[in-house]
């Protein structure tokens, strides 16, 4: 009977846990190369996994990253909060036969896919992710 | 001790029972836009369509909303674009004062300004009902020089309300004000702005409230 509650409880940790992680979704990221040897990457990790595993990534890589992307930080937070007041929507769509780019939202996520004969590349962020991301290279930026 | 387990078990219970009311709850949030195609009417979506004559499989679809432009430009410093306006020089408009010009077509009473017709282009610059209209007929000669005739190379239509025309030159002397022409442009109506016709490829800028292009 004790073995069956603690069991409960366990099961009960891990579904809260599991719900906590997953709760700003999932990023998605699927790249398919099509010629022989070509690499075929999936893979998915909980969007909140994010921003905890940058406050592991070195102070000094991080103000690298932000010192390179410190211009555009401010412009992607602007985006992705915006992006956030709108239904889903394909923003930019450009296709010239072999080629096919489209940049989407779709349920609180930034969809960006590129198909070509060389390899189709599909990647989902949610919206929030890139954001809170955007706002904590945009704080480490050197001179902030 | 029984009594704490019983606790503890129930509150397990409730923490389950209330995860899973939760992920459906936040998964229909998540997806709620998702069924959505167009905006409210409020929203102001410029959209840009670039077909290729050619090959019709060519094309480039942009829609933007007004407001998040209006929002994301001045964020955008790089060369001449800086606070959501566009610096120019001089010589950019070979010595036209655009400004100068702009007054004259303001204070001026709705007609056709500039009719220019020859065997390369046909040009008409007019102002009506508000609008400022920009047509450029761009020819094509066949046959020889006594018996040629001419068809139509390319058409170039643009209609741009005159209040987004004074927001646009509202900055400085030497500033297009983009930002000031897109809230502008936002009190409008449904409008098609751009309509380019050539042989390589068609292009149409317009305005309505949908989010998606036809």
């Amino acid at each position: 009977m004790i073995l069956a509650k603690l069991a409960l409880g366990f099961a009960s940790t891990i579904v809260v846990a599991s719900v906590y992680t997953f709760r700003e979704g999932t990023i998605r990221v699927d790249v398919d190369e099509h010629r022989d040897g070509g690499s075929h990457v999936h893979f998915w990790v909980p969007a909140a996994a994010v921003p905890m595993a940058m406050h592991f990534v070195p102070k000094q890589h991080l103000r690298e990253a932000s010192q390179h992307a410190s211009e555009y930080m401010p412009l992607v937070e602007i985006v992705t909060t915006e992006l956030r007041k709108y239904p889903d929507t394909t923003f930019v769509d450009v296709e010239d036969g072999k080629n096919h780019v489209r940049i989407a939202t779709a349920g609180n996520k930034l969809q960006i896919d590129v198909v070509n004969d060389e390899e189709n590349v599909h990647v989902a962020v949610p919206l929030s992710t890139v954001n809170d991301v955007a706002r904590q290279l945009a704080a480490d930026a050197p001179g902030i | 001790m029984n009594r704490i387990v019983r606790h503890i078990s129930r509150s397990a219970v409730v923490a389950i029972a209330a995860t899973a009311l939760i992920i459906p709850v936040s998964a229909i949030a998540q997806t709620t836009p998702a069924s959505s195609t167009s905006s409210s009417t409020s929203e102001r979506w410029l959209h840009v369509r670039v077909t290729s004559s050619e090959d019709k499989t060519e094309t480039v679809r942009v829609n933007v909303p007004l407001e998040m432009a209006e929002k994301v430009l001045p964020a955008i410093n790089k060369d001449r674009l800086h606070n959501g306006k566009v610096k120019f020089n001089d010589h950019d408009f070979e010595g036209v004062d655009l400004k100068v010009l702009l007054d004259a077509v303001r204070s001026s009473k709705d007609g056709e300004y500039v009719t220019v017709q020859s065997n390369d282009a046909d040009v008409r610059v007019a102002k009506q009902n508000g609008y400022m209209y920009v047509h450029v007929t761009e020819k094509e000669s066949h046959g020889s020089d006594k018996h040629a005739k001419s068809s139509e190379k390319s058409k170039v239509e643009v209609k741009v309300p005159m209040k987004v025309v004074d927001a646009l030159f509202s900055a400085g002397k030497d500033e297009l004000d983009i930002v000031a022409a897109l809230r502008a442009l936002s009190a409008h109506g449904d409008t098609e702005l751009v309509s380019v016709k050539s042989d390589d490829n068609t292009v149409r800028v317009w305005l309505d409230s949908k989010n998606i292009s036809d």
